[in-house]
């Protein structure tokens, strides 16, 4: 396994160097980020939402930050899991090589942090309890599913992202999407737009104080509106459409994004999730984006996505085997 | 130039899906068969540089001598332009072996796991890149 060698050995390199910037950035006085032109804190450019850090704390840990080392080591066991696919004659092997690719995370940027989980409220470092309501959603949505038929009888029923509808990243909250998790951020003294690379997903965030449209407006990525308090951007977004629910959200999900960049190659970002039907509380989470280079390249991903016709015809060559086996099966007895 | 296509054995197994990237834009497994591991060597006649996955086309010769043009599924380009991987650094007519899964309809389409150059040198290069993306200090 000379590549998970190589791969945790650059891991240890960069995860020392974030450490490091950590403890200068304690012993400094507070970073003030620059501003725009209209002395807003600029927090414009390309980042990365790229981490290794789960939103769930795993269930053999208590703490909410690890060592040093410890948190190396959970990186370097996060990226060999990144890397098992290479065991050939598995299912798991069933595709291009990550690590190969510059698929996997400790090939771009990602965020440096000892903590064992994103979510930092509950202390718990887990979603809060979900709701009789929520649990019962949750039935109901896995009884329509099942009630359609097999994932991949038809196209209706293939996961939104291999449709190329929308991927994971996009948000709101913006989330480690595994591989492409880029966003470019661009500010005007009364917008920001953050675009996202895969899909080019797009938010144009007014912060002109206008409200929400009416509840009969339901989008996708919901509908956003942001305020500066201070250096923080605040942005609330509701207005969700719920066909592509966030940990098993209603569609009356309001997501409360927080901006702060606190130092040059780093905004703190932090995300609160209300939906009172669907947890017994709010619950926070903070995953920093990482500053990267650009341009974004384009993702156009419905025009070239030949996978589903080659997934639904790959299901129909599997059906017409089956069918052609109990055939012979029958016709032997 | 010298060409084949070799068939491998069908592995035994255990599904182990859970084990499967999460993060992939669709399940491979579902497009391409497990069963069916192939070793495909030959020249790329074409790169669909598209999204959500690249296309790499192949001429690949078989052991009947007749070529047929295989498309292999790989990574998306955004990241490879990112590594360097372009259609200038890697042009029309470069020679790859390419470990592979066949398409579950049977037909010349794969998902490349590897592609590796005539001189055993990875095409793509994996974990040597890892500061693709990391920006200059300071600012």
């Amino acid at each position: 396994m000379k590549r998970h060698v190589a791969v945790s050995g650059v891991v240890a390199v960069v995860l020392s160097a974030g450490l490091t910037l950590v403890a200068q950035t304690q012993t400094q006085k507070p970073y003030a980020a620059p501003k725009t032109a209209d002395g807003q804190p600029d927090i414009s450019g390309f980042w990365s939402s790229n981490t290794y850090v789960p939103l769930e704390r795993p269930n053999n840990v208590t703490k909410e930050f690890y060592t040093p080392d410890e948190a190396e080591a959970a990186i370097k066991r996060a990226a060999e899991r990144d890397a098992e696919q290479t065991e050939p004659g598995t299912t798991a092997d069933v595709h291009y090589d990550f690590t190969q690719f510059g698929l996997d995370r400790s090939q771009s940027v990602y965020s440096r942090s000892l903590r064992t989980s994103l979510i930092v409220d509950p202390p718990t470092g887990k979603m809060p309890p979900v709701t009789a309501e929520g649990q019962k959603r949750a039935q109901d949505r896995a009884a329509a599913r099942k009630a359609a038929g097999g994932q991949y009888d038809r196209v209706e029923n293939m996961p939104i992202g291999s449709r190329c509808i929308i991927m994971g990243g996009s948000g709101p909250p913006l989330m480690n999407a595994g591989y492409n998790s880029n966003y470019h951020i661009v500010q005007s003294k009364d917008s920001v737009m953050i675009l996202t690379e895969m899909i080019h997903d797009v938010r144009i965030i007014p912060l002109d104080n206008r409200p929400a449209p009416p509840p009969s407006v339901r989008q996708w990525m919901g509908v956003s509106r942001g305020r500066w308090e201070g250096n923080t951007l605040v942005v609330e977004t509701t207005n969700f459409n719920g066909k592509n629910p966030f940990r098993g959200a209603s569609e009356n999900l309001k997501v409360i994004e927080r901006f702060t960049r606190d130092a040059p190659d780093r905004i703190n970002y932090t995300f609160t999730i209300e939906d009172p039907s669907t947890w017994e509380r709010p619950w926070t989470a903070e995953a920093p984006l990482t500053r990267t280079v650009g341009p974004i390249f384009e993702f156009a991903c419905h025009e070239s996505n030949y996978g589903v016709a080659n997934i639904l015809a790959g299901a129909r060559a599997d059906e017409k085997r089956a069918a052609e086996a109990a055939a012979k099966k029958t016709g032997s007895n | 130039m010298r060409t084949t296509l070799l068939t491998a054995a069908a592995v035994g197994f255990a599904l182990t899906l859970a084990n499967a990237p999460a993060r992939a834009h669709h399940a491979f497994a579902a497009e391409f068969d497990v069963n069916k591991p192939l070793k495909l060597t030959g020249a790329l006649v074409k790169w669909e540089m598209v999204n959500p996955h690249s296309w790499f086309h192949v001429d690949v010769k078989g052991p009947d001598g007749k070529v047929s043009t295989w498309k292999i599924e790989g990574g998306s380009p955004n990241q490879l332009i990112r590594m360097g991987v372009t259609k200038q650094t890697v042009p029309i007519g470069t020679e790859l072996i390419i470990d592979a899964y066949q398409a579950k309809d049977g037909t010349t389409k794969a998902v490349g796991r590897d592609f590796v150059l005539p001189d055993g040198k990875r095409l793509f290069l994996g974990g040597s890149a890892a500061n693709v993306g990391v920006p200059p200090a300071g600012k």
